[in-house]
């Protein structure tokens, strides 16, 4: 075969392999996450000056360095919040059988520091796994972050002199640079998460 | 979520001693221990009228807990509310289910560490009904 023939043969074969691949590509299925509202850029928290479950000064920078699932809840709540809870501590367990790398960390945020002790605050996040971070401090700092993040929460009084705290059921997930990422809204289901969370944090 | 019965006895009695026909039913019922040090619990379970006749339950008392609550948790708007149930009626044939994220059992500072938690249900001073119920861990 003459030196033009075989060149052409090669920029021929090139262009059907190529041709080929991207077909393949454009054909198959690019997975998305399915349950989460993700904001591209991410949004950065307003600065804040709280406290970690065991009484330590946290500010922005808590967040800086994983990925954070962040619930607002309390622990005086006996439903929502628990099931909540138990349902991010079973993400983490069934991404860990997935041999997810990162893993995100479970934090949650009190939005009744009243009664939400540091002291209080370890025990409770202590009780749906290791490495969970608990939140707590002044309420009008928390009240700041909920505010730019979108939570609301407010003090519902009984008239039997109880309280409970009516609040978002939102979950957000914070990315390594301390930035609103994504969000999950209620109902919250172990698979969805599962799901969604390796491709938003596989962003970074 | 997983419920699952717990059942130890179930009992219907009326004031007096007379027994109010078709028993009132209770099943899958499920207690979630508190996380450590936290005094509150929750209750889950369905109770079932077939006394004939509608029943009202207005109260439900503990000798394990000092105050338990009926409460329903509703979501509106992806917010979640929870409120106090004065009065529960439940038809003939009816069965009002407690569930997670709906209406629930909210049991209130402990008076001792039961391995099995009582919880009576009364219509006014009238006992409906009377279960027995062991933890349930709250992760599980």
């Amino acid at each position: 075969m003459r030196p033009r023939n075989l060149l052409v043969a090669f920029l021929l074969g090139t262009a059907i392999a190529a041709g080929l691949t991207l077909a393949l590509r454009m054909g198959s299925e690019v997975a998305v996450p399915v349950r989460a509202t993700v904001l591209p850029a991410g949004n950065a928290l307003p600065p804040f000056a709280l406290l970690d479950h065991d009484g330590t000064a946290v500010d922005n920078t808590i967040f800086e360095g994983q990925w954070d699932l962040v619930f607002f809840g309390f622990t005086h709540c006996p439903d929502i919040c628990p099931a909540t809870m138990q349902i991010l501590m079973q993400v983490k367990m069934k991404l860990a059988e997935q041999n997810q790398d990162p893993m995100p960390r479970v934090v949650l945020v009190s939005v009744d520091p009243e009664r939400d002790t540091p002291e209080i605050m370890s025990k409770y996040v202590s009780a749906f796994g290791d490495g969970n971070l608990g939140i707590t401090g002044d309420l009008s700092e928390v009240s700041k972050v909920a505010a730019a993040l979108g939570i609301y929460f407010a003090k519902a009084q009984a008239e039997n002199g109880n309280y409970s705290v009516d609040h978002s059921t939102v979950v957000l997930v914070i990315n390594p640079d301390g930035r609103f990422q994504a969000l999950f809204s209620a109902p919250h289901r172990v698979e969805d998460f599962v799901h969604d969370l390796p491709l938003i944090m596989a962003t970074q | 979520m997983r419920y699952y019965a717990l059942l130890a006895f179930v009992f219907v009695v009326a004031a007096c001693g007379e027994q109010i026909g078709p028993p009132v039913v209770a099943s899958n019922i499920v207690v979630t221990a508190p996380a450590s040090g936290m005094p509150m619990a929750a209750a889950y379970l369905d109770i079932t009228n077939r006394s004939g006749a509608s029943i009202r339950i207005t109260g439900v008392t503990s000798p394990d807990y000092e105050s338990v609550e009926m409460h329903e948790t509703t979501i509106e708007d992806g917010v979640a509310r929870m409120r106090a149930i004065p009065v529960l009626e439940i038809t003939d044939g009816e069965t009002a289910t407690f569930e997670r994220g709906g209406k629930h059992l909210m049991l209130m500072r402990p008076v001792d560490t039961p391995d099995v938690v009582t919880l009576n249900f009364y219509s006014e001073d009238q006992l409906l009904l009377s279960v027995n119920a062991e933890f349930t861990a709250v992760t599980d």
